[in-house]
């Protein structure tokens, strides 16, 4: 009798297991392209542009030779834009409070993070990160660092940011390139 | 001394193999450019800066193996760059590329650094630019464009006119471009280009300028020659030929109208026909001429005879005393100088009356 209750169980939760989806896209707005083309174009897309004209103005001398063992690569993969977008902008959203990094660079990337989950209508699988986007949109970052505490030192973290933002960058270019007649 | 010759060594060494390789002229780095999205072309260089064959290989970072190149671009025997087809082109993946080359035994690499191919997109230049006349003295100038995603384009418009130095640049965002006034008496030239937009790339590439399309008085060379020539014509021969008949029709008007000549060319008096009577018929006498009446003429005429008396004086010899008195006044009369007189030569002559 366990012995039928056991392969019972065994056979089911692996059943769940195949059926279940492997990525599930918690993103509800994959159909509405001509939507996001317009959210992206009038709003998004500037903030984006402003994000690496500044993330261009930071020293990353450190960055250039180095190839960090811990910095996750995302790609934008083929057919799946939008969930390659939700993960980098999820995952950008944990620079938030790295302290190494200048305050209002690790705001306003932020701000591209939650901007993007916002116009594709996603989530991201940890749900304090969206805690973060609750934050950026009630406070409009105030307190600006004064200019000696903004000329921080090249680290990691700095250079990770700024490979998530130009990859972010590209999977918006190649997604509107996608969605455009 | 076994250090500083330990030191030494490698220093004399690179002294030794810098110049060689300074002198092997080696490619500074690849530039890849993809044309319209429908082939690419890696160039490291040209045949005066390269001395050796380099090769090419190539990876995407999400798909390896390394891959060589299989369409080399020579230049009078050097290989200069790398040709790809549409298929070997991938954008939105890292793209890298390594050169290897193979000098007097030694190997020689140059990777680039990693590029993303979807900004190294120039687009195909601009066609079938049309324009159109709109109301009101506006123009609408139109195209298209060979690159297929129209809608990743920005664009640029040049124009200038006849009378303008200088070309005038305005960016455009969708496939029109509207002039709003125009002259009508000028020539405008216009001219178009692309660029793929920041919504679906990030890069500097303009297209190459479109073929031009005019609007407006075509005062081509052939029409600037026939017009110079119209003005030849008209300064040169029809003027003067105007001009000499003008003034032969006023000659002639001179001539035949003496009306006309007497107000331009006003007679002289000549007093002499007046006096013909004078001179003729009553031989100089201006009285009689005149009509003077014979009364008249009379009562001039002396009616008493008066003979000269002469009178002189003789010089005395006894008079120093004054030659005259109270009741003898100088000829002068009362008040008249004394001096000059007594010594005048005419004084003592005079005619009585």
């Amino acid at each position: 009798m366990s012995h039928a209750f056991f392969r019972s169980i065994f056979r089911v939760l692996p059943l769940l297991l195949v059926l279940s989806p492997v990525n599930s896209s918690s993103c509800t707005m994959g159909n509405k392209t001509a939507e996001i083309r317009v959210k992206y174009e009038n709003i998004l897309s500037h903030d984006i542009d402003e994000l690496v004209n500044m993330s261009a103005e930071y020293r990353d001398r450190c960055c250039k030779n180095k190839k960090h063992e811990h910095s996750k690569v995302f790609f934008c993969n083929d057919t799946q834009e939008i969930e390659s977008l939700q993960s980098m902008a999820c995952n950008m959203l944990k620079f938030f409070n790295k302290q190494k990094i200048i305050k209002e660079f690790r705001w306003k990337a932020a701000l591209v993070s939650c901007g993007t989950l916002q116009v594709l209508q996603c989530k991201c699988e940890r749900h304090k990160k969206e805690k973060v986007c609750t934050q950026i949109n009630t406070h409009n970052n105030d307190d600006r660092e004064t200019g000696e505490q903004s000329k921080k030192k090249c680290n990691h973290e700095f250079c990770e940011l700024k490979e998530n933002i130009s990859s972010l960058r590209s999977c918006w270019n190649k997604f509107e390139k996608i969605i455009s007649r | 001394m076994a250090v500083p010759t330990a030191l030494l060594a490698p220093v004399l060494l690179l002294c030794g193999l810098g110049p060689r390789l300074a002198a092997t002229h080696g490619p500074t780095g690849v530039e890849c450019v993809l044309f319209n999205e429908e082939y690419m072309t890696c160039k490291w260089g040209s045949r005066e800066t390269l001395t050796a064959n380099y090769s090419l290989y190539y990876w995407y970072e999400t798909r390896l193996p390394m891959l060589e190149c299989k369409h080399y671009l020579w230049d009078r025997g050097v290989s200069v760059g790398c040709h790809f087809n549409q298929s070997e082109i991938i954008q939105f993946q890292p793209f890298h590329v390594l050169l290897n080359a193979s000098v007097n035994g030694q190997t020689l690499e140059i990777r680039s650094k990693r590029m993303e191919l979807q900004d190294l997109v120039k687009p195909g230049a601009p066609v079938n630019l049309t324009i159109r006349n709109m109301s009101s003295n506006q123009l609408q100038l139109t195209w298209s464009s060979p690159y297929p995603k129209a809608q990743c384009l920005e664009h640029a418009v040049k124009y200038k006119s006849n009378k303008d130095t200088s070309w005038i640049e305005h960016g455009v965002k969708g496939d029109i471009f509207s002039f709003p006034s125009v002259d009508y008496e000028k020539y405008y030239t216009f001219y178009v280009r692309s660029k793929i937009n920041s919504y679906c790339g990030s890069t500097q590439l303009w297209s190459e300028w479109s073929v031009p399309v005019v609007w407006g008085r075509n005062t081509t060379s052939k029409d600037l020659a026939e017009e110079q020539l119209q003005r030849f014509w008209i300064h040169t021969v029809l003027v003067p030929i105007a001009s000499c008949l003008l003034l032969l029709v006023l000659v002639v008007l001179l001539v035949r109208m003496e009306r006309v000549w007497v107000i331009l060319m006003p007679r002289i008096p000549n007093p002499s026909k007046n006096f013909d009577e004078l001179f003729i018929t009553h031989n100089g006498n201006f009285q009689e001429w005149a009509g003077v009446p014979k009364d008249m003429l009379e009562s001039f005429k002396p009616n008493y005879s008066e003979s000269i008396c002469h009178v002189s004086e003789l010089p005395s010899k006894e008079s120093h005393e004054p030659q005259w008195d109270g009741s003898n006044r100088p000829p002068g009369g009362p008040g008249a100088p004394a001096g000059p007189r007594e010594h005048s030569p005419y004084q003592n002559n005079y005619v009585g009356v």
